[in-house]
C-alpha cells in the first residue's frame, strides 16, 4: 500500500511538466488497483495528446479528503518508492515494501486509505453509466468510474513517468499483489490485465476524446476521430483492446525468452565457477609440481657448481705449486752458476802457477760436472686449465621430467566388501586418491599368520591393470593381508596400507545321523567345515511341495552361534535343510541338504548309553542282545552306558507336544520300554526309580506278565493278547505316557506324570532277543484322543 | 412306546433325564435314565448303555457314578435302564435281593413264571435301543455297552453274543463266569431251568470260546479288595484265561484297595468313558 501511496504522492507533488506527462501514458484505470498494470502501456500509449486531456478532467475536489490522507502517507512513502526503483528487475518487492511500510508506520494510513477508497469506489459504482462506451464492447461499459476515480487515474498516470518499463512492471506487479491483500481490491478481481484494460478504455471513452483505436503505422493509440480526419488518416489501425492483447502477448513472449536466458546464464555461470575451481586446482597442482622439480634441478645445478669450483681450485693449486717448485730449483741453479763463476774468476787471479793448476783441475772437474747437468727450461705445467667434462645428464633428466608424469602416490586399498569372498577366493579393490597416471598395480598378499617365520615364503605378488583383482585358490576361512603399489614410467609408489581380508568359511557338514525331529520342530546339528572359528551359522529351509523340489528357500534362520539349532516347522511337511557358515568375508556355500519329514517324531539311539552286551544293528534302530552274561567280562564300558540293565537311551528332540514311536517285539522276548530322564541312574533297572517310566514284559510259567513300572511300582494289569507292536505316546502337555497295542489300537496303560524335564526313549532287553524301533511315524488317530 | 419324562436336571451343560415307558418286552412300566450331552442339541451322538448291578435301579448309576462330565466332553448319550421288570406281581419276585426284582441278570427267562416278564436281554438288546433311537438324536450305528457286576456280566454277554453290534465293551467287577458262581447258578437256574448247557449262552467266559473274531477291545477294572471277588462270585481269572486262549484282547486292571462300590466305579469311570469314546467317536 505504501508503494501506491508513493505513486500518488509522486503525481501530486511532482512538477507536472508536459513532457513528463506526455511520457506517462494514457489515461490509466481509474482504480489504483490497476495502477500496477498501467506500466505495460506506458510506451504503447505514450501519446502526447493524452496529456492534454488530463487538465480537463474534473478536479479532484470531490476526493479531497481522500487525497489529503493519501498525501500524508505518500510523503513518508516516497523514499520507499525510490528504494523500489533502485531494485533490479525480477526482485520481489512485496516483502520490502511491506517492511518499509511498517517501518514508516504506514499501516494505519493505509487502512484508512483503503477504507476511504473502498467506500468511494463502491458508492460510485452502482450508478454506472453506459452512455460512453461508444464503440467499446459491453464489458467496458458495464461499469464506470466517476470523477473521483478519475482523479486517481490521473495521478497514477503521472507516477509512471520516470521509470523504465520493465522495472515498473515488476514493481507494479508487486504492488498489485500487495494490494490484493486488501479485501476491497481482491473483490475487484485483483487487477488482472484485462480488468485494467477495461478500466483504461472506459476512462478514455468517457472523455470522448480518449484514444480508442491503435495506429499500427505510428505505433500509437489514437482517437477514432483522428483516423478519419487527422494525421493518421491513411494509416492502418486496429481496435485498441486487440492491439493491447497482441502487444502483451509479445511482451510476455519476450519475458519468457528473458527468463530462459537468465536460467541459461545462471547455469553457465555455475559451470564457469566449477571450471574456475578446477583450473585453480589443476594449476595449483602444476605449480607445486614445477616448484618441486625446479627446486630439484636448481639443487642439482648448485651441487654441480660447487663440485666444479672445487675441482677448478684444486687444479689451480696444483699448477701453482708445480710452477713454484720449478722457480725454486731455477733459482738454486742460478746461484750455483754464480758461485762457480765467482770461483773461476778468483782462480784466474791466482798467481801461483802451481796453486792455480792445482785448483784449476778441481775447478774444471767441478765445472764439467755442473755443465753436464741439463738445465730444464721447459714449463712443467701449462698455464691454462684442463678441459673438463661437465655431466649435465642428471639435470637434463630432471628438466625433462618436469613435463613428464610424476611417480604415482600410494594407492588406497579398500576394506573388504560384503560378498567379496568365497571359500577359496577374494575380490580385492583399491583406488587412487590422486589423478596420477598408473600403468599397472602391484598387488601383494600373504596369509595372516602368527608364526613369524612363515611370512616370507607365503608372500605373493601380482601385476594388475585394474583397480580390483579376484584372487583364487585361497584357503577357506583364512585371513589374508593385502597391499598394493602403483607403477608408471616414472617409478613405483610407496605401498598402500595393509588391509586384512578374510575368505568365506567352508560349508558345514550336517550330522545326518543326529537329526532329531517331530511334528513341529527339528533339531539339526553340524560340524564346522573349518578349523578356524566362524562368526555364526545360518540355516535355510525349503519346504517341499509337489511342484517344487526344494530349490526355493522358504525360510532362513540367521545368527546361530553354535553348531546346533532347534527349528520350528509345520506338521506333516517335508523340508530340505541346509546350513551355511558365516564370517566377515561372507557366507559359505550351502552344506549338503538334509531331508526332514515332520510326519512324526524321529529320534536316534544314543550309542554312548548302550550296555556293552547290547548291539545296535546296521539300520541303527534294531537292538539285540545275544547273551545275558559275558564270559570274558572285559567289554568296554563307557561312562555314560548302562551297567546293569541291558539297555540304551534314545535321543528325543527336546520339544513339547506329542511324540509317538513304536517298538516291535517278539512274543517271547522280555523287555522294558518307556522313557527316562537323561540322567537316569545307569546302574539301576529302568522303571525301578523315579527317573524312568516303562512297560515291562516278563514270561512267568503260567502267563505273559506286563508291568508298568515307575519307582519300582506297577499296577496289577492283565493283558490277554500279548502285543507285538507297542505304541508309545508321550504327551508333555497332558502329562501322559501311554502304551498301546498298536496292531489293534488297544490302550494298555497310561502313566500320568508331570515330566519336570524332557525325557528320552529307553529300551532294554532282559532275555536274548531283539527290539525293532520305529520312529518318524505319525501319531495314530486312536492314540491321539484327548 | 410313549415316553413320559419323570425328571430332568441340567448337568454339565447337558441334561440328565429319567423317562418312564410301557415296555412291550417286559410287559410292565420301565424307567431309564438318559444323559444328553450338550452336543446332542446340535448333532447325533453315539449311545453308551450302562447296565447296573444287583439291586440297582436306574437311579444308582446316574446319581453315584459321576460320569456326566466325561460324557459331556466326549459327546456321548448315556442310557441307564433299570435292572429288572418291576411290579409284575410274580410270586417270590421280591423275596431275595439276588433274584427277581432288581436281579434280571440280562437274560430272557424260559421258565415259568418269569418267562413273560423277565426278558431283560431282549429289552436291553432290542426294545430299549429302538426306543432311544426313535426319541433322541442318536447315531444308531454307534453304540457301546458297559456295566457293573451283574451289569458287567450283561455288558460282556451282549457284546460277545452280538459281534459288531457294539463298538466296544467294558466292565467294572463283572460276573465273568456266572455258571461257576453262586449268584449265577441261582439266577440262571431260576430263569432258564436246570439244563446247564442253556446257561452257557449267557456266560461270558463260555461265550468267548466261540467268539468269532478279536475286533473287540475289552476293558475290565476290578477292585482288589472287592469282597465278591474273594467270595468267588466274579471269577475274572477264568474269563481272562479264556480270552488269552482265544486271543481276545482284554486289559484287566486289578485296582489295589478298591471294593465293589460305586466309589470304585466313580474312580475309574473316566477311563471307561474314554475307552468307549475312542471307538464311538473314531
Amino acid at each position: 500500500m505504501s508503494s501506491r501511496s508513493g505513486s500518488a504522492k509522486d503525481c501530486e507533488t511532482s512538477d507536472q511538466t508536459p513532457s513528463r506527462s506526455a511520457s506517462s501514458p494514457v489515461p490509466e484505470s481509474s482504480d489504483t488497483e490497476a495502477e500496477g498494470l498501467i506500466f505495460y502501456h506506458m510506451d504503447l500509449y505514450g501519446s502526447k495528446e493524452r496529456f492534454d486531456i488530463f487538465p480537463e478532467e474534473p478536479s479532484c475536489q470531490e476526493e479531497r479528503s481522500l487525497g489529503d490522507t493519501r498525501r500524508e502517507s505518500a510523503e513518508s512513502a516516497s523514499s520507499s518508492e525510490k528504494f523500489q526503483h533502485s531494485q533490479e528487475a525480477g526482485y520481489d518487492l512485496e516483502k520490502e515494501v511491506a517492511e518499509l511500510a511498517k517501518m514508516y508506520g504506514l499501516d494505519e494510513d493505509r487502512e484508512k486509505e483503503l477504507e476511504l477508497l473502498g467506500r468511494h469506489v463502491e458508492s460510485r459504482w452502482p450508478p454506472a453509466r453506459t452512455e460512453k462506451a461508444g464503440s467499446q464492447g459491453s464489458v467496458y461499459t458495464a461499469s464506470k468510474s466517476s470523477s473521483p476515480v478519475k482523479d486517481q487515474s490521473q495521478s497514477t498516470k503521472k507516477q509512471g513517468l520516470p521509470s523504465e518499463a520493465s522495472q515498473d512492471e515488476d514493481q507494479s506487479k508487486a504492488r498489485a499483489e500487495d494490494e490484493a491483500e486488501s479485501p476491497i481490491w481482491s473483490k475487484e478481481g485483483l487487477s488482472s490485465g484485462s480488468v485494467s484494460d477495461e478500466w483504461n478504455s472506459q476512462a478514455v471513452s468517457e472523455e470522448e476524446e480518449a484514444a480508442d483505436v491503435f495506429c499500427c503505422t505510428c505505433k500509437t493509440p489514437i482517437r477514432a476521430f483522428d483516423k478519419l480526419f487527422g494525421e493518421h488518416k491513411d494509416h492502418e489501425v486496429a481496435q485498441l483492446p486487440s492491439a493491447v492483447e497482441s502487444e502483451k502477448e509479445e511482451t510476455h513472449k519476450n519475458m519468457c525468452k528473458l527468463e530462459e536466458q537468465i536460467a541459461q546464464l545462471e547455469n553457465f555461470a555455475s559451470h564457469l565457477e566449477e571450471i574456475f575451481i578446477t583450473v585453480e586446482e589443476n594449476f595449483g597442482r602444476q605449480e607445486q609440481n614445477f616448484e618441486v622439480h625446479y627446486n630439484d634441478a636448481v639443487q642439482v645445478l648448485a651441487q654441480k657448481y660447487e663440485e666444479q669450483l672445487e675441482a677448478l681450485g684444486e687444479e689451480k693449486r696444483q699448477k701453482l705449486e708445480t710452477l713454484y717448485g720449478q722457480l725454486v730449483s731455477c733459482g738454486e741453479h742460478l746461484d750455483t752458476c754464480k758461485e762457480l763463476t765467482d770461483t773461476t774468476q778468483e782462480l784466474c787471479r791466482e798467481n801461483d802457477k802451481a796453486n792455480f793448476m792445482k785448483a784449476a783441475v778441481t775447478m774444471v772437474d767441478r765445472l764439467g760436472e755442473f755443465l753436464k747437468k741439463e738445465v730444464n727450461l721447459e714449463l712443467s705445467t701449462l698455464p691454462d686449465f684442463e678441459e673438463r667434462h661437465i655431466d649435465f645428464s642428471e639435470v637434463e633428466q630432471l628438466m625433462n621430467s618436469i613435463n613428464t608424469i610424476p611417480a604415482p602416490c600410494a594407492p588406497v586399498i579398500s576394506p573388504q566388501a560384503p560378498n567379496a569372498a568365497t571359500g577359496t577366493s577374494l575380490r580385492v579393490c583399491w583406488g587412487l586418491f590422486s589423478d596420477d597416471t598408473v600403468e599397472y598395480y602391484q598387488l601383494c598378499y600373504k596369509p595372516v599368520s602368527n608364526e613369524r617365520h612363515s611370512d616370507e615364503q607365503a608372500e605373493h605378488t601380482l601385476k594388475v591393470k585394474e583397480t580390483y583383482c579376484t584372487i583364487s585358490n585361497l584357503l577357506p576361512n583364512t585371513q589374508y593381508e593385502f597391499w598394493a603399489s602403483a607403477l608408471n614410467a616414472s617409478g613405483i609408489s610407496p605401498p598402500s596400507e595393509r588391509e586384512v581380508y578374510v575368505t568365506a568359511p567352508s560349508p558345514p557338514i550336517i550330522k545326518t545321523k543326529k537329526i532329531l525331529s517331530c511334528e513341529n520342530a527339528a533339531l539339526v546339528c553340524w560340524e564346522s567345515g573349518d578349523i578356524n572359528p566362524v562368526d555364526s551359522y545360518m540355516v535355510e529351509l525349503s519346504k517341499l511341495t509337489d511342484e517344487e523340489n526344494g530349490d526355493t528357500v522358504t525360510e532362513s534362520i540367521v545368527g546361530i552361534p553354535n553348531c546346533e539349532v532347534l527349528i520350528h516347522l509345520q506338521p506333516r511337511q517335508s523340508y530340505h535343510i541346509c546350513v551355511r557358515a558365516l564370517n566377515l568375508g561372507g557366507s559359505s556355500e550351502r552344506s549338503e541338504p538334509v531331508l526332514i519329514h515332520t510326519t512324526g517324531t524321529y529320534f536316534c539311539l544314543n550309542e554312548d548309553t548302550a550296555h556293552p552286551l547290547l548291539a545296535i544293528l546296521d539300520d541303527g534302530f534294531t537292538i539285540a542282545c545275544d547273551q545275558l552274561e559275558n564270559p570274558e567280562c572285559d567289554l568296554p564300558v563307557y561312562d555314560n552306558s548302562f551297567t546293569r540293565c541291558i539297555g540304551i537311551l534314545g535321543s528325543l528332540i527336546p520339544f513339547p507336544g506329542k511324540h509317538y514311536w513304536e517298538v516291535e517285539v517278539e512274543e517271547d522276548t522280555e523287555y522294558r520300554i518307556g522313557v527316562a530322564f537323561e540322567n537316569t541312574p545307569r546302574h539301576a533297572y529302568l522303571g525301578a526309580n523315579n527317573s524312568s517310566w516303562c512297560m515291562r514284559h516278563i514270561i512267568t510259567p503260567s502267563r505273559h506278565k506286563y508291568e508298568f513300572l515307575h519307582s519300582g511300582m506297577t499296577p496289577d494289569i492283565r493283558i490277554t493278547l500279548p502285543p507285538r507292536r507297542i505304541g508309545i505316546l508321550l504327551h508333555y502337555e497332558n502329562c501322559r505316557l501311554s502304551f498301546f497295542n498298536a496292531d489293534i489300537a488297544q490302550h494298555l496303560y497310561t502313566f500320568n506324570s508331570h515330566f519336570q524335564h524332557y525325557v528320552h526313549p529307553c529300551f532294554a532287553l532282559e532275555t536274548p532277543g531283539i527290539l525293532r524301533i520305529h520312529s518318524g511315524i505319525a501319531v495314530p488317530p486312536w492314540a491321539a484322543l484327548p | 412306546m410313549a415316553l413320559k419324562q419323570v425328571s430332568s436336571n441340567k448337568c454339565f451343560e447337558g441334561f440328565q433325564k429319567v423317562f418312564e415307558h410301557d415296555s412291550a418286552e417286559l410287559k410292565c412300566k420301565m424307567k431309564f435314565g438318559i444323559y444328553l450331552p450338550p452336543k446332542a442339541e446340535t448333532a447325533k451322538c453315539p449311545v453308551l448303555y450302562w447296565l447296573s448291578g444287583l439291586t440297582c435301579t436306574e437311579q444308582n448309576f446316574i446319581t453315584k457314578a459321576a460320569f456326566h462330565q466325561a460324557a459331556a466332553e466326549h459327546g456321548l448319550i448315556v442310557v441307564a435302564p433299570d435292572t429288572s421288570p418291576r411290579g409284575c406281581n410274580i410270586e417270590g419276585e421280591d423275596e431275595s435281593w439276588d433274584f427277581g426284582t432288581g436281579a434280571g441278570f440280562y437274560v430272557d427267562a424260559t421258565e415259568d413264571p418269569w418267562k413273560t416278564n423277565y426278558r431283560m436281554y431282549s429289552y436291553v438288546k432290542d426294545e430299549l435301543p429302538k426306543l432311544i433311537n426313535a426319541n433322541f438324536p442318536t447315531d444308531p450305528e454307534r453304540m457301546s455297552v458297559f456295566g457293573h457286576s451283574m451289569g458287567g456280566h450283561g455288558a460282556l454277554i451282549l457284546a460277545l453274543k452280538n459281534p459288531g453290534k457294539y463298538k466296544s465293551v467294558s466292565a467294572f467287577a463283572p460276573i465273568c463266569n456266572p455258571i461257576q458262581c453262586q449268584w449265577g447258578k441261582k439266577a440262571l437256574g431260576g430263569y432258564l431251568g436246570s439244563d446247564v448247557s442253556k446257561w452257557e449262552a449267557y456266560d461270558a467266559t463260555q461265550l468267548v470260546k466261540s467268539y468269532p473274531d478279536s475286533n473287540l477291545d475289552i476293558l475290565i477294572d476290578q477292585g482288589k479288595d472287592d469282597q465278591f471277588l474273594s467270595a468267588g462270585q466274579l471269577l475274572p481269572d477264568n474269563f481272562i484265561a479264556a480270552c488269552t486262549e482265544r486271543k481276545i484282547p482284554v486289559v484287566f486292571r486289578l485296582q489295589q484297595g478298591y471294593d465293589h462300590s460305586y466309589f470304585f466305579i466313580a474312580t475309574f469311570i473316566n477311563d471307561h468313558i474314554k475307552h468307549h469314546a475312542k471307538y464311538l467317536n473314531a
